[in-house]
């Protein structure tokens, strides 16, 4: 059956009279009739479904207008005008539009505060009669959960979900179709879709990739081509002839509902219900019911024959004391940084753990889960046996997630897997019951057997479970691996779900962990294992998932895996120790920025009977000259400079260290300030790293330095050498200051100025004795005038 | 249009590697490490914080003049010519917050001179891809009303003067997302932007455009066939 949804409303009231920054909600009460005499000509002229004039009926939205008391009753009356019009098989939906504000973290409104807004809304459409519920124009897959949640609480009646999605196919906050419809079909939507934003031929591949991630009805309501503001109207190009034309190819794509948004009248429904002739048939879906885990951004896809799906473990402050410090006291610093080396490392998932005992572990997840799911794009696995973490985390992902674990236990079988239903989240089932750990594979298949069921009857779905073997330590029980393996190759005979498990705790007790999980890792993949959870860091477990990769038929003759392996005998660029001169070497390791080579080059010199003087002139000054040479030239740039002028400090350091008694002569004292009223201080770190390193001593002023400061500075130090900085217009004249201020006080220091906007004519206008472009210049302009 | 002060705090799961080796001035070199561009990009992504907030007012093309409850003629005429057959500008602040510039200054204490010269490049990527994520909201929420919005402008571009900065945050409402500007017209955190979007008809079939505009001298003025 293919259902025919109205056109704009807005348009229409436009038309109608509707005053722009008029509330159109608002004709509800006060112009009922003209709301229900559009709804009728959307019925008359084809339309199985409308949808009531409460898009913007929020208590947001309506506040802009001082509406905001009002809800139930404009609500209400939209319900009532909608149903004035219908005919005998007329189904109203009640229309809910976005907030217009951000949840957060992507903004200022709370999960919480926008699923009471729109439950507020969607209760009122319920009493007030609608057939169902349509939330449409959504651009944030988190504030549609959000409403969806409110939908699910307020009414039993159908949804309707449609995002509104942008010229690259994925919502504004990056959200791809695919992704929203797993997240929204495991949340209990009955119909996606699309709708606003785009006109048909930008949806139309917005469809097929809806259709093909779901089996649930997909709608699409598209705007009549793209707007342009004519004479002070917003107008719609596309005519509804050519609305019709693209109706079977919206329906080829996999569509049954049908409509129009902005733009569109009741003469584009009237040839979208024209173009749907007996012809026109539903597209045969053919989506196969497969596991997915999804971010906001991204879907990862689980089960047998699929790439192996390694879980990162690394989130877990169990046993990691600087982790449970860092947790405890509120940072979530290190959290992230293991998310992104996790990620960087090759996890496609990462479980999260906040067990750190005395916290409040609720908190702890929702803040973890909140600045993770803006940090990284992969699914997360909610890690917890506490109901309320659980919930908490779930609620702050805008995903699917995976819950980890639900065993055998009825608490936890009771308050988990009505939250994973609630959060469309998967659910990993733990075979562990109220009598203990079973030690057969049989017995944990019976007991999976168990929370299968009772997920099953609690409204989950087959794609929503994955199995865990159970894994115990071999140390303690010989026969510990073959169960977990015979576990395995049993799970995937009887269910065919997905296997997950963690890894490590085989290893227990014995040395070289590595070994034995990656040997074990090996052995559970090919009896059946699709996720295992791991330290995504572990060489010897990124080595043998390489291998397993290719003997397992997930990378094809083995390509990958000769491609990263191929690499490893290149090796690192050639280490200079090899240079036959080792003072050569010691140049050549600054010049070519090898911070870690130099301090042992420096010893060896020192060793074979260089003095440090001979060091640092025919090694150490001699590379940063030529480095500053090229870097004049254009054939090296700004921060290979620094990695030279780096490894040159190195390099001191090393000499101060091995001769504590040597002090190393000095070129002269240079000041550096950047001046008043300027904060940028870039810049003048980078004058003051080179002059440091090129022998200068440095007295650093810091920036925003007033001129007498400046001027008190260069008396007290004695300075050779004055240098200024200033970066924009405004802070410009205060050079000139400065410049003044140093001769008025008879400062025989010579001054060079630089900065963004600063030019030689500026410089030499300001009285200053020199002007330069760059740090490399400033330091060679210091040289002349301490005539080295 | 109007009155609205709107926020968004757009998601970075990535800097833009590109474009860090361009502010660090790596253009065209060779044999850079590669792991120290990474390094610092995935530094930048944990320290940024980004936030965004803006307004959108009417724009007198003719004047060029903002017309918010206390209006802003900008000072700059590119800007002006940027943003003629505009009728409607949105103002906007971006910040990164000062996490990030704190821990450059801290590596150059350190003597980690290259990791805080290309973090502070990521900061530069980061604010921009900020920036480019509310763009694109504006942008799409004015084609939703038939729309187009122009490029981003700065103070600082061309001749506008940087003294129109405090007007900037104050019309931006800048204090909502702590940015606030120095006497010398600089912005606090420093890894931040304002920026003005023109917001016009799409299309020129309603006349304005260039042949609404006053400059009739501009040199990029198009000549309307019809």
């Amino acid at each position: 059956m293919i259902f025919v949804f109205d056109g704009a409303m807005g348009t229409m009231l436009q038309q109608a009279g509707l005053a722009p920054g008029d509330c159109p909600e608002l004709w509800n009460v006060e112009n009922p009739a003209a709301v229900t005499a559009i709804h009728r000509r959307y019925v008359e002229t084809g339309a199985d479904i409308i949808e009531t004039n409460t898009f913007g009926a929020n208590r947001i939205k309506l506040s802009h207008y001082g509406l905001e008391n009002r809800v139930a009753e404009l609500n209400a009356a939209a319900a009532k005008a909608a149903r004035a019009a219908c005919g005998p098989k007329t189904k109203i939906a009640g229309s809910v539009g976005p907030t217009g504000k951000f949840i957060a973290p992507l903004g200022e409104l709370s999960f919480d505060d926008a699923y009471e807004v729109y439950y507020e809304q969607i209760s009122a459409l319920d009493a007030a009669g609608v057939d169902m519920v349509i939330i449409e124009t959504v651009i944030d897959i988190q504030e549609m959960r959000a409403a969806l949640l409110a939908v699910k609480a307020a009414t039993a009646k159908p949804v309707v979900c449609q995002l509104s999605f942008g010229a690259d196919g994925r919502t504004l906050t990056g959200t791809d179709p695919r992704t929203a419809a797993i997240v929204l079909e495991a949340m209990g939507a009955d119909i996606i879709g699309a709708n606003c934003s785009l006109g048909p031929a930008q949806l139309l591949p917005v469809v097929a990739e809806l259709a093909a991630a779901c089996s649930l009805p997909v709608s699409v309501q598209p705007n009549a081509g793209m707007p342009e503001l004519v004479n002070g109207q917003t107008v719609f190009p596309m005519s509804p002839a050519e609305m019709g034309e693209w109706t079977p190819k919206l329906v080829a794509a996999g569509a049954t509902y049908l409509g129009g948004c902005c733009g569109t009248t009741p003469e584009h429904i009237k040839a979208i219900k024209a173009a749907l002739g007996p012809e026109v048939k539903p597209a045969p879906r053919t989506a196969a019911v497969r596991t997915a885990l999804t971010s906001r951004s991204q879907t990862v896809y689980l089960g047998a024959g699929l790439p192996t799906v390694l879980i990162g473990e690394r989130i877990n402050p169990t046993g990691r004391k600087a982790l449970a410090a860092e947790i405890r006291e509120g940072s979530f610093a290190a959290v992230k940084r293991e998310a992104l080396e996790q990620v960087k490392a090759g996890a496609k998932v990462l479980d999260v753990n906040m067990g750190v005992p005395g916290i409040d572990q609720t908190a702890a997840m929702a803040t973890a889960v909140t600045e993770l799911s803006v940090l990284v794009d992969v699914p997360l696995a909610i890690d917890t046996t506490d109901a309320a973490a659980l919930e908490a985390g779930l609620k702050a992902f805008p995903g699917r997630a995976l819950i980890n674990s639900v065993s055998a236990e009825p608490e936890r079988l009771e308050q988990f897997l009505p939250l994973a239903k609630k959060y469309g989240a998967a659910v990993l089932c733990l075979p562990i019951a109220p009598g203990g750990v079973p030690a057969t594979a049989d017995e944990r298949v019976n007991i999976a057997g168990d929370i299968i069921n009772a997920a099953l009857a609690a409204g989950l779905r087959p794609q929503d479970l994955l199995l865990d073997p159970l894994v115990l330590t071999v140390a303690a029980d010989a026969r510990a691996a073959q169960e977990t393996l015979a576990t395995l190759r049993a799970y995937r005979r009887h269910f065919g779900y997905p296997a997950v498990m963690g890894l490590s705790n085989v290893s227990y007790g014995l040395p070289r962990r590595d070994l034995m999980n990656a040997a074990f890792c090996a052995m559970a993949l090919d009896a059946g294992l699709d996720a295992p959870i791991l330290n995504p860091y572990d060489p010897a477990m990124s080595d043998m998932l390489s291998a397993t990769a290719a003997l397992l038929g997930h990378d094809p003759q083995g390509q990958r895996y000769s491609t990263v392996n191929a690499g490893i005998s290149a090796g690192p660029a050639a280490a200079p120790a090899h240079a036959a001169d080792i003072l050569a070497a010691v140049k050549q390791a600054v010049t070519s920025g090898q911070k870690e080579a130099v301090a042992p080059l420096v010893r060896q010199a020192l060793a074979e009977g260089h003095s440090p003087l001979a060091i640092t002139d025919q090694g150490l000054t001699a590379a940063m000259n030529e480095v500053g040479e090229a870097f004049g030239k254009g054939r090296c740039f700004l921060p290979q400079v620094m990695l030279a002028a780096e490894t040159m400090r190195a390099a001191f350091l090393t000499l101060k260290e091995e001769l504590p008694a040597h002090r190393a002569d000095s070129l002269g004292t240079v000041v550096l300030a950047t001046v008043r009223g300027d904060i940028h201080d870039l810049g003048k770190n980078i004058v003051a790293a080179l002059m440091e390193n090129n022998g200068f001593r440095v007295v650093d002023l810091g920036k925003d330095v007033p001129a007498e400061e400046i001027v008190a500075a260069a008396k007290k130090e004695n300075a050779d050498v004055v240098g200024l900085c200033a970066l924009m217009t405004t802070t410009m004249p205060q050079i000139d200051i400065a410049v003044t201020a140093l001769k008025a006080a008879g400062i025989p220091a010579r001054s060079i100025v630089g900065g963004a906007v600063l030019t030689a004519e500026y410089a030499a206008q300001a009285g200053a004795d020199a002007y330069a472009g760059n740090g490399v210049e400033a330091v060679n302009i210091a040289k002349r005038f301490v005539g080295k | 249009m109007g009155g609205y002060m709107q926020t968004y705090n757009p998601p970075l799961t990535k800097i833009d590697k590109e474009e860090t080796r361009r502010y660090a001035g790596l253009k065209g070199a060779v044999a850079f490490p590669e792991q120290l561009l990474d390094t610092a990009c995935a530094e930048a992504l944990l320290l940024a914080r980004p936030r965004a907030v803006w307004n959108i007012y009417p724009y007198e093309p003719a004047t060029g003049t903002i017309a918010a409850p206390a209006p802003l003629r900008l000072a700059g005429d590119r800007v002006r010519g940027h943003l003629t057959g505009v009728g409607e500008a949105a103002v906007l602040a971006i910040t990164i917050g000062p996490a990030l510039e704190e821990e450059v200054s801290r590596l150059f204490a350190a003597g980690e001179y290259t990791a805080g010269l290309l973090l502070d490049a990521a900061g530069t990527a980061a604010v921009e891809q900020a920036a480019d994520a509310a763009d694109a909201f504006i942008a799409d929420q004015a084609a939703r009303r038939g729309l187009k919005a122009k490029s981003r402008f700065s103070p600082g571009y061309g001749d506008w003067a940087i003294t129109d900065q405090p007007a900037m945050v104050a019309l931006a409402d800048g204090g909502h997302i702590s940015l606030t500007v120095t006497p010398s017209c600089m912005l606090v955190p420093r890894k931040s932007v304002t920026a003005v979007i023109g917001l016009a008809p799409a299309g020129e079939k309603n006349g304005r455009g260039c042949a609404g505009c006053p400059q009739t001298d501009c040199i990029a003025r198009r000549e309307l066939s019809q």
